[in-house]
């Protein structure tokens, strides 16, 4: 099977269409829907003249991004050009699905290098928002929030996508052999360091003392005792209930007396 | 002065704009801040529009660092959006109110909006899709797109409304006393703890390095990451990783983006050396 430029083109839409903040479908309809290879594989499929067998591969690729989370900022890996090239790489080659799961993999990883780059270069939106934030224009604020950086994604997103899905698996398969091995893990170990900057952010903005003293606690109870996110978040509501009712309402008394208890046992 | 009032279509206009446009422009340095500015959009104008110094505070005040889960989420823009109405009506709100609670409740939702949306309900949708999909039943992946969709939607939708009537009805309250102080530092706390949580669960890196000590029948494989980090303090990596990020941003006073960079050169020396790994 060969691919048109023109179908290549349209399989790079897709892969825009899916990223993360591209406002076409909404926010869900972006991370929740296209971004999915198995959503994103049937639409190459249909780009591809077959739907079914988009199908299948996309089902294929999305497993191992069944638990993916994109949280604080970072995307541990990029679903949607592993579900729009890796299907497309499959069906060119008539690979079996397996296989399919294995091409797509790596570009996974690399996707993440577009997402970091969009990150980075979004910022220069935002300092020139806080100008017109100055002048107190709203209405350029509005569009240096959808316009400018649409069009960086855009760009970002559908030239890679186009050109790989062209060229097709077997012409970069030379890259990819070349990025397993040490690359692949810079990758992996990028990504798994990347979290820390959003969470540090939150926390800095949260700068309260005690932060850091809760936030260890947090961390101990997943690390030692293995407690889901919600538990904790229920029993960090339960602490900061009597954190503050200490704090504020339980007088200068209660809490000399509980100085006071705490000198004796030591 | 008349009365400002936002009335049911301010208020759901503002919940699609944030709904389709929240992470428009989302980047490394305010991530979902100008996405509120923009949903704010027609708010701000309707309650500060006759007062230019109100409405340049405004949306000084929203062009803050903001990030949390945008559905379950949406719970925080929908209070603030009830503490600007009373604002513009000179109820006495300060900037500090308005971003305490962003800044205190924005932690603990998105601990548990993404663990509810993308940790619970995307996987059980996935598997159905996956399982139907896997067949070539092209049911699977629409099936999954409509169930997503219509879940998501309303549950958005709902907590952004009743985000709306809580700061309504609970600001007043709210105000008096130290009411405000004890909320603010409530979730601050919770807060932190659901981020020391996040932090353990997706900082992954480890260290593979392993010792070999002795030689031939004697010889011993030492795992650093089992045998000294973990013995020490299981998380170490994810705690000081994190900490060495907090302590560039708060007392480097370093761009955010330099931040990531020097986590970028950490990843590529320490995984082409192969002391880091995941």
């Amino acid at each position: 099977m060969t691919v048109s430029w023109f179908q290549a083109f349209l399989i790079g839409v897709v892969y825009y269409l899916g990223n993360i903040g591209t406002p076409w479908l909404s926010l869900l309809g972006s991370i929740s829907v296209v971004y999915k290879p198995l959503v994103a594989g049937t639409l190459v499929g249909c780009i591809l003249g077959d739907p079914v067998q988009g199908c299948i591969y996309g089902a294929a690729i999305n497993l191992p991004y069944v638990a993916f989370i994109s949280a604080g900022g970072t995307a541990p890996a990029d679903p949607g050009l592993a579900g729009t090239v890796g299907t497309a790489w499959a069906m060119i080659s008539g690979v079996d699905t397996t296989a399919a799961m294995t091409i797509a993999l790596p570009l996974g990883l690399l996707g993440t290098m577009i997402w970091v780059t969009h990150m980075t270069l979004d910022v220069t939106f935002v300092h020139m928002a806080d100008k017109a934030a100055e002048e107190a224009d709203l209405d350029r604020i509005c569009f240096l929030h959808v316009v400018p950086p649409q069009i960086l994604m855009f760009c970002l997103c559908v030239i890679p996508a186009t050109i790989a899905a062209k060229l097709g698996g077997e012409a970069v398969a030379g890259l990819i052999g070349m990025l397993t091995g040490t690359p692949l893990r810079i990758l992996q170990v990028i990504g798994s360091l990347l979290p820390a900057l959003g969470i540090a952010m939150n926390l800095r903005s949260i700068s309260r003392p005690g932060t850091l003293l809760f936030f260890v606690a947090g961390l101990i109870m997943v690390k030692y005792l293995g407690l889901p996110v919600i538990a904790i978040a229920a029993l960090g509501g339960v602490v900061a209930y009597f954190y503050t009712t200490l704090l504020y309402n339980g007088a200068p008394a209660a809490a000399a007396a509980a100085a006071d208890d705490d000198e004796e046992d030591f | 002065m008349a009365e400002k009032k936002l009335d049911k279509k301010d208020i759901v206009n503002a919940f699609w704009r944030w709904t389709f446009f929240s992470h428009a422009n989302y980047n490394y340095e305010r991530l979902e801040a100008t996405g509120l500015v923009h949903s704010y959009k027609h708010v701000i104008k309707k309650l500060y529009g006759d007062n230019p110094e109100e409405y340049k505070a405004a949306i000084l005040r929203h062009m803050q660092f903001f990030n949390t889960e945008p559905h379950i989420g949406g719970v925080i823009p929908g209070i603030v959006l009830a503490m600007e109405e009373q604002r513009a009506n000179g109820a006495p709100i300060t900037d500090e109110a308005i971003n305490g609670i962003k800044t205190g409740l924005m932690g603990p939702f998105a601990g548990i909006g993404d663990t509810l949306w993308q940790g619970t309900l995307t996987p059980i949708l996935l598997a159905f899709g996956i399982s139907l999909g896997a067949q070539g039943n092209l049911l699977g992946p629409v099936i999954y797109t409509i169930l997503m969709f219509g879940i998501m939607f309303p549950v958005a939708y709902i907590c952004w409304m009743e985000g709306y009537k809580l700061g309504a009805d609970g600001v007043q309250q709210v105000l008096a006393g130290n009411m405000l102080q004890k909320i603010i530092t409530g979730a601050s706390a919770m807060g932190a703890m659901v981020l020391g949580a996040l932090s353990a669960q997706f900082i992954t890196t480890k260290c593979p390095v392993i010792i070999q000590l002795g030689a031939g029948e004697g010889l011993v494989e030492l795992s650093i990451q089992e045998t000294v980090l973990d013995a020490l303090f299981k998380g170490l990596l994810p705690l000081v990783i994190t900490l060495a990020t907090l302590w560039m941003l708060k007392d480097r006073k370093m761009k955010s983006t330099t931040v990531m960079l020097i986590l970028i050169i950490v990843g590529v020396i320490g995984g082409g050396l192969g002391i880091l790994g995941v």
